[in-house]
């Protein structure tokens, strides 16, 4: 070693040797556009070695070789600018900041990498792209900005993760969630909250705070992160401080926003209509009848109005102080944001604060670190019906403000609750009118989850030789949550408890350590880089909880007050451990031909003893053919500027999601009479291991016309074998769990996922007072499950453990909506006509004493779930976005389109706007059928009928196309003249006006066709069953520089 | 050439400090299967677990009990909601709902965690306790696979009596199973699953202690007692005879050698955890958590009213067994039907949420009616005994009816009175449904929309769950 060492210094040495010549001094001074000087600039000699860096006053001084006609002029952020030396003073060199993604650096696992160098697939976002959208976490603002990346949010309730999907569904019952590593340590994701109020830990960033987001597709971008990287990895980079003077800064906005597309129900006199109508076609001779108020007059609720917020406030407001000299920079933010949702009671607050702080000490140690604390509130009054598990929650807010009676109020004439029996009352119905009363759900009951979150981490980094870095990082990532819920005795679930206070305590509580050697090395225009490096992740969960029943007296509203009877509640202690080492090696020669390779190995607590330990790699290739004499001699070098190939092939793996103890074979205890007792409750399997995705990817970047239009064309093979699949056994066997359909883990299925990513971006226009730059990008995927369990090529899914509305079946995409097929209604009878597994038209009419008919009036054996097929695809084929930027003078205007085609929606929460019993329905029932020969989609009404509209069981009438198209945001900014600002020692400020999804082009009837009431599990995608809609939203936002 | 001196050891360092014994993960909070059967109190603890598994909500401890009640004619449905057994109580309900699925799935646990205790046993369990416990505990598991099988039967098969057991009975299991495994089985016939459930029960008198002193667990006598209703149930009324006359005197007041005796006020034995002297086997229920029955599945839940702590799922059906004017206002047992809002609630379960009453799974007076019934039908006349038996019954209740052999012209009449005795001194506790069904008779229709349903119908039994169709392919519905 010490040989080799001395070897390479010594070629060094000869190389600086040959270069000594004849010198001459230049000087200069490098200012960003609006004359700031720049500090911290590299000055260099094109394809040299000497160099230096400009100073805090942006002045830099050279010493170059007589023969040096030009030097390089390169900072991150802003375009590398070539200065001929025309003499020897240079005066002020202004550079322009850098839009063109081509040029950039990128973010890569333990470390960072020229964007020209990178032969793997990232795509990049800047951080000011998504620093001031009215979002909670930033991901949620991704969506459209990156070929490849499909983000749905999945309904209305602030603070829900969004769905997050790159390149397809990469798993089946484990996360399909990409890994986020935030500043070089993997965070948390997911909804970590133990309420109806979600939490998402990734909220904890002020997206304002954010410099920039790579996202890594392939096998060779991720394959640093081993068993963590099928599907992709996020790279979050927060902001640093820059050399030079402080500055600080401001950037705060206010908005309001409103429910989108709620659906439209029947006012009191419609609803007596219906229901009376059904009541007599039932040969019921009860009839439903209107109330009065105390003035008199009909009671008429629309509990949409009730339920739902009007106009809700948002707010956020940061302002951060950075700065630096040569040799440490610093930045502090802090942040306060409150959003309200669209659903009353429903709000999300953070406080945060983040301090990033870095110091050279001499010439070969640097150390540095960071620190970030918010303290978040999510805050709901119980459940919306609209996580995931919550769809048929019978307190679900979104459900009953479609379902419940417009015949009753939420008070009584006396302005007491409404409420009868812990249920709503019906004033003179004895006929059911609803649930429960949610506006004293509102009222009276919460449900909130506070974090804590601390994210840290500290560096020292040592570089002994220019061309050697050793590096040690320590992270942590702690979330500390307390959970907070009380639920009224009047109404509700809280009423059978006569009152119910929980509060539960969460910890979520990692560290990773992480050490790693970089060796980089040029030689004749051989360029080097090796890493090689091990870390640590070990995480720990503890939760428990205390719930009080029996509420002494109604003043008392949390567990610490007043209450009967204690238990305890939500206990949880779970741990795991990951242990790896892994190593890159990326060469290239006259940046022109490259070559890297990735291996990492990880060995992780949580899989089966017989199978811990996993080996991934990924190897990529790039030529960039521009560079080749052959095409700079053609015409070709006319046109392209850069022409880069590039191809990848490597093996990944999935782990999260996976229980800590999924593989043992466990008892558990639990009391049986008050005596100890020990029962059998989780079989194991000790060969449980990795999700492992082999990966291939393809594809060209280029640029043309100085790379003025820049794009990148990839094709990609993600075949995945073993996934983990909770495969359900007969529940005859007798298997454990705690749900009904026993199931025990195991590496048995196949997927793959295959597609092609196109981006482009333009500055089409780029005069001196207008500026038109245009990018749009565009991804096909087809993903196919290939191998299931064995003899079973199908399984179901089965959404809030209620309604089975999907399945996973062989040569099916993941997730098919798997309903009853329907076809119509008989307008003779104005019976609805079910299509059974048989394929025969089975005709429904629940008043007569044979339901099931054939058309010929034969008894048809019942039509249920056993009749469903996999009928549509819930994927969508194509997903992108499209996105222009125009600059007038000091105006901008932004506007974002995104967009899903291909795919289907279930629109379950439909079923019950149709619905027979009591509930309320949507208007398109006055369209029902009524006499023979009416063509319509609503069948006759039948009171009680709760088959044909589909409440029973998923039927295929209830499914919508869902493609869309939307106004995602469009963003109005003036820059303010600095003639205005400069007086007020103000060196930039600007104004905006921003709008959030203020239009849609869909033929989809729900409120929104980006939904999914499975939240992000990958098997329930598609389904909108109760949900809450997403609002729109506008912004007026201020942004300022001193 | 310095710094690699100190460079090299560093990276070394760095290398070190990983923690691989963190790679072998346990819980801190369940036990691994590896250390299940180390200790004579973890194996105890153990036998109390099978029972857990057996007293779920989802099984003997609440759905068993709701679904036998709810079936049979006493009851109007309140809520219209399928997940508190709407469709059940409709009689349309499907291999998808949940109530069928949940018993379905819940009892195949409760017999495979019997199971794989008793192969625990078998491989070390035994040599831990020594064999008089082993014997207990291993009698204790057979009862509760026995029992278990036994109600599965009830609802997911045809009766004994429609082609003498011949039809499909349950998929039946002895062997452990605690891996990922190709668990298709068909089904048995009903006669070879009562075949497994005597055997199980032979073997629990043998190897069950004979003391009449627990309740919560079961002892010989509750082996012999359950034999009552099996036998019962199988038209073999001359073991009934048998096994109900090892702990039933020959003459009244019937008060068992071996400790059992009938309560002199009925009342007594519902104050929610009664384990007295009329109590053979009962479920038991406390406040600590876990220890009652979960949401949904709870009896007093389901049966009371709101204004009594319940949810008011199910009121007394006006026409049902209240209705009859046999039984007497001033029956005690009248006492259990109280008013609430014009309606009429069963309420032999009080305790509100967490709701832990006990639920009665066998006492003394069904064995009594079991034998009283069986005696008639063996003896086929109007049996003396019999009739002493039913007075037990009846008369603690009601002492102004005292029946007398005047009162029944044919053994039928006897054994019709005998079946109206069960129905209202067991209404409540899950037998409507099965007491139905054993006899091949007819579920009386509920409302205009819910029609009676005959045994020729195939909503006469359950479909079986959904799921075992799609998973065991040898596996056939109902």
């Amino acid at each position: 070693m010490r040989k080799s060492l001395l070897v390479v210094v010594s070629m060094l040495l000869l190389v600086t040797s040959v270069l000594a010549q004849a010198h001459r001094t230049v000087t200069g001074k490098v200012t960003d556009e609006s004359g700031t000087p720049l500090t911290g600039v590299s000055v260099s000699i094109p394809n040299g070695k000497s160099g230096t860096v400009t100073d805090a006053r942006g002045v830099f001084t050279l010493s170059v070789a007589a023969d040096v006609k030009s030097l390089r002029v390169s900072f991150i952020g802003f375009e590398e600018k070539s200065i001929q030396l025309s003499s020897d003073n240079l005066g002020t060199i202004r550079l322009v900041p850098d839009t063109k993604s081509i040029s950039e650096v990128v973010v890569v696992g333990y470390g960072t990498q020229k964007r020209k160098d990178v032969t793997g697939n990232i795509a990049s976002v800047k951080g000011a792209s998504i620093s001031a959208l009215p979002v909670q976490s930033f991901e949620a603002g991704l969506g459209g900005r990156a070929a490849g990346v499909q983000i749905t949010v999945p309904n209305g309730v602030v603070n829900n993760p969004p769905v997050f999907r790159i390149r397809g569904t990469n798993s089946l019952s484990l996360s399909a969630y990409p890994l986020i590593v935030i500043d070089g340590v993997p965070t948390f994701s997911g909804d970590v909250g133990s309420t109806n109020a979600p939490l998402n830990p990734l909220s904890s960033i002020n997206p304002a705070d954010i410099e920039s987001i790579d996202i890594a597709k392939d096998a060779a971008a991720t394959a640093i992160y081993g068993s963590r990287a099928a599907n992709g990895v996020v790279f979050v980079t927060t902001k640093k401080g820059k050399a030079g003077k402080a500055r600080v800064g401001y950037d705060g906005w206010v908005g309001i926003t409103s429910p989108n597309r709620l659906p439209k129900v029947l006012n009191s006199s419609q609803y007596l209509m219906i229901k009376n109508e059904g009541l007599a076609n039932a040969g019921d001779a009860r009839r439903y009848v209107a109330n009065l108020d105390a003035k008199g007059d009909t009671i008429n609720t629309d509990w949409m109005d009730i339920v739902y917020r009007d106009k809700s406030i948002s707010q956020s407001h940061s302002v951060n102080v950075s700065g630096g000299t040569e040799t440490s920079s610093y930045y502090l933010s802090a942040g306060y944001t409150k959003q309200q949702g669209i659903l009353e009671r429903n709000d999300f607050v953070r406080k945060n604060l983040l301090l990033n702080v870095d110091q050279r000490l001499g010439r070969a140690f640097s150390v540095g670190g960071k620190v970030s604390y918010s303290n978040e509130n999510s805050l709901i009054s119980g459940s919306s019906g609209s996580l995931e598990g919550e769809a048929f929650n019978s307190g679900g807010l979104a459900r009953l403000a479609f379902l419940t009676s417009p015949l009753v109020a939420p008070y009584n004439n006396d302005g007491s609750y409404n409420v009868v029996d812990g249920g709503i009352g019906g004033g003179k119905n004895t006929l059911p009118v609803g649930i429960y009363n949610p506006k004293t759900m509102l009222d009276l009951d919460h449900s909130n989850t506070e974090a804590h979150h601390i994210q840290g981490n500290v560096y020292a980094e040592f570089k002994p030789f220019p061309w050697l870095a050793l590096r040690t990082t320590y992270g942590a990532d702690y979330v500390i949550m307390n959970n907070d819920m009380f639920q009224n005795a009047l109404t509700g679930d809280g009423s059978s408890p006569n009152g119910r206070a929980t509060s539960i305590h969460s910890d979520y509580k990692r560290w990773v350590w992480t050490n790693t050697a970089q060796f980089d090395k040029s030689f004749n225009q051989h360029n080097i880089n090796v890493l090689i490096g091990n870390e640590q992740q070990r995480d720990q969960r503890e939760r428990y909880g205390l719930r009080r029943d029996n509420q002494a007296d109604t003043y008392f509203n949390n567990t610490e007050g007043g209450f009967l009877s204690d238990f305890s509640t939500d206990l949880l202690r779970r741990q795991n451990y990951l242990l790896s080492s892994f190593a890159r090696a990326n060469y290239n020669y006259k940046e022109k031909y490259f070559l890297s390779a990735n291996v990492r190995q990880d060995q992780y607590s949580a899989f089966g003893e017989n199978n811990k330990k996993g080996v991934f790699y990924g190897f990529s290739a790039g030529w960039e053919i521009a560079k080749e004499q052959f095409w700079a001699d053609s015409k070709l070098s006319e046109i392209f500027s850069s022409f880069k190939l590039r191809a990848s092939h490597g093996k990944v793996g999935n782990l999260a999601g996976l229980g800590d103890f999924d593989a043992l074979s466990l008892y558990e205890p639990r009391p049986y009479g008050g005596t100890s007792a020990l029962y059998y409750s989780q079989a194991g399997n000790p060969d449980l291991g990795w999700e492992v995705s082999k990966k291939t990817d393809i594809g060209i970047s280029f640029g043309f016309l100085q790379n003025r239009i820049t794009g990148e064309l990839a094709y990609y093979n993600n075949n995945i074998n073993g996934l983990i699949l909770k495969v359900p056994q007969p529940p005859s066997a007798g298997i454990p769990s705690s749900t009904v359909s026993a199931t025990v883990p195991a590496n048995i299925g196949e997927m793959y996922n295959r597609g092609v990513e196109f981006n482009v971006n333009a500055m089409a226009i780029t005069r001196k007072d207008f500026t038109w730059n245009t990018g749009f990008n565009i991804a096909y995927n087809k993903n196919e499950i290939t191998k299931l369990v064995g003899e079973v090529s199908s399984i179901p899914f089965t959404t809030s453990t209620l309604e089975q509305t999907s399945v996973n079946q062989v040569g099916q995409p993941v997730g098919m909506l798997y309903v009853v097929r329907t076809n119509g209604i008989d307008p003779a009878t104005g019976r609805r006509i079910f299509i059974n597994a048989a394929g025969e038209e089975v005709y429904f009419n629940i008043a007569a004493a044979n339901r099931y008919q054939y058309a010929d009036g034969k008894v048809a054996p019942a039509v249920g779930v056993k009749d469903a097929v996999a009928y549509k695809n819930t994927n969508p084929k194509f997903v992108g976005g499209f996105e222009n930027t125009f600059r007038y003078k000091n105006f901008e205007l932004n506007v974002l389109l995104t967009y899903q085609t291909g795919f289907y929606v279930y629109y379950g929460s439909y079923a019950g706007l149709k619905d027979n019993r009591y509930w309320n329905n949507s208007v398109d029932v006055l369209n029902r059928w009524q006499k023979a020969g009416d063509q319509t989609d609503i069948p006759k009404i039948v009171y009680g009928d709760n088959i044909s509209n589909g409440s029973s069981f998923a039927i295929a009438a209830n499914v919508f196309k869902g493609d869309f198209v939307k106004l995602k945001t469009v963003g109005l900014t003036y820059i303010i003249p600095d003639a205005v600002v400069k007086p007020l020692h103000i060196s930039g400020a600007k104004v905006y006006v921003r709008g959030q999804n203020l239009a849609m082009i869909t033929k989809y009837p729900g409120p929104d066709p980006e939904v999914s009431s499975n939240g992000n599990n990958a098997s329930g995608q598609g389904i909108d069953r109760n949900t809450l809609g997403n609002g729109r939203t506008v912004t007026l936002g201020l942004n300022v520089n001193f | 050439m310095k710094k690699v001196k100190y460079i090299l050891p560093l990276l070394a360092g760095l290398a070190m400090g990983c923690q691989k014994d963190l790679l072998d993960n346990v819980p801190t909070t369940n036990i691994p299967d590896t250390k299940a059967f180390d200790t004579k109190e973890r194996v105890e603890s153990q036998v109390n677990g099978m029972y857990t598994v057996l007293k779920n909500g989802k099984f003997l401890g609440g759905k068993v009990v709701i679904a036998n009640e709810i079936r049979g004619e006493d009851y109007v449905n309140e809520k219209a909601n399928n997940v508190t057994l709407n469709a059940s109580w409709r009689m349309v309900t499907t291999g998808e709902a949940q109530e069928v699925k949940e018993i379905w799935s819940q009892g195949y646990m409760t017999i495979n965690s019997v199971n794989v205790f008793l192969a625990g046993m078998a491989a070390k369990g035994s040599s831990v306790t020594g064999k008089e416990l082993s014997d207990n505990f291993i009698g204790e598991a057979k009862f509760i696979r026995g029992l278990s099988y036994f109600h599965l039967l009830q609802l997911f098969a045809r009766p004994y009596v429609d082609g003498a057991g011949s039809k499909l009975g349950l998929i039946l299991y002895t062997e452990p199973h605690t891996k990922l495994g190709n668990y298709s089985k068909a089904r048995s016939t009903v006669a070879e699953t009562y075949a497994q459930i005597i055997r199980d029960l032979d073997s629990a008198e043998t190897m069950l202690p004979k003391a009449a002193d627990q309740v919560t667990r079961a002892n010989s006598y509750a082996a012999i007692a359950l034999k009552t209703r099996v036998y019962l149930y199988t038209g073999q009324y001359d073991k009934v005879l048998t096994e109900a006359n090892k702990i039933v005197p020959a003459a009244p007041p019937f008060e068992s050698t071996v400790g059992y005796k009938l309560e002199p006020n009925i009342k007594n034995v519902f104050v929610g955890n009664y384990t007295g002297a009329e109590a053979i086997f009962s479920l038991p229920n406390t406040e600590a958590v876990n220890d009652y029955p979960g949401t949904q599945t709870q009896l007093a839940y389901y049966f009371n009213p709101t204004a009594l702590g319940g949810n008011g799922e199910y009121s007394l059906h006006p026409s049902g067994i209240i209705s009859d004017a046999s039984w007497k206002a001033a029956d005690a047992r009248r006492k259990f039907v109280v008013t609430a809002g014009n309606k009429s609630w069963m309420n032999k379960y009080t305790k509100g949420s967490p709701y832990t009453d006990y639920v009665p799974v066998i006492r003394y007076a069904e064995v009594l009616l079991n034998l009283a019934e069986a005696t008639v039908r063996v003896t086929n006349t109007v049996d003396a005994r019999a009739i002493a038996l039913l007075n037990a019954v009846h008369g603690r209740s009601d002492a102004t009816t005292v029946f007398t052999v005047a009162d029944f012209a044919t053994p039928q009449a006897l054994i019709n009175t005998i079946l109206k005795e069960k129905h209202i001194e067991l209404l409540g506790e899950g037998f409507r449904s099965m007491e139905t069904t054993r006899l091949n008779a007819t579920f009386p229709s509920k409302s205009s929309t819910v029609a009676e349903v005959t045994p020729a119908m195939s909503s006469y039994i359950w479909p079986i769950s959904s799921d075992e169709l799609v998973y065991n392919k040898l596996c056939k519905d109902n």
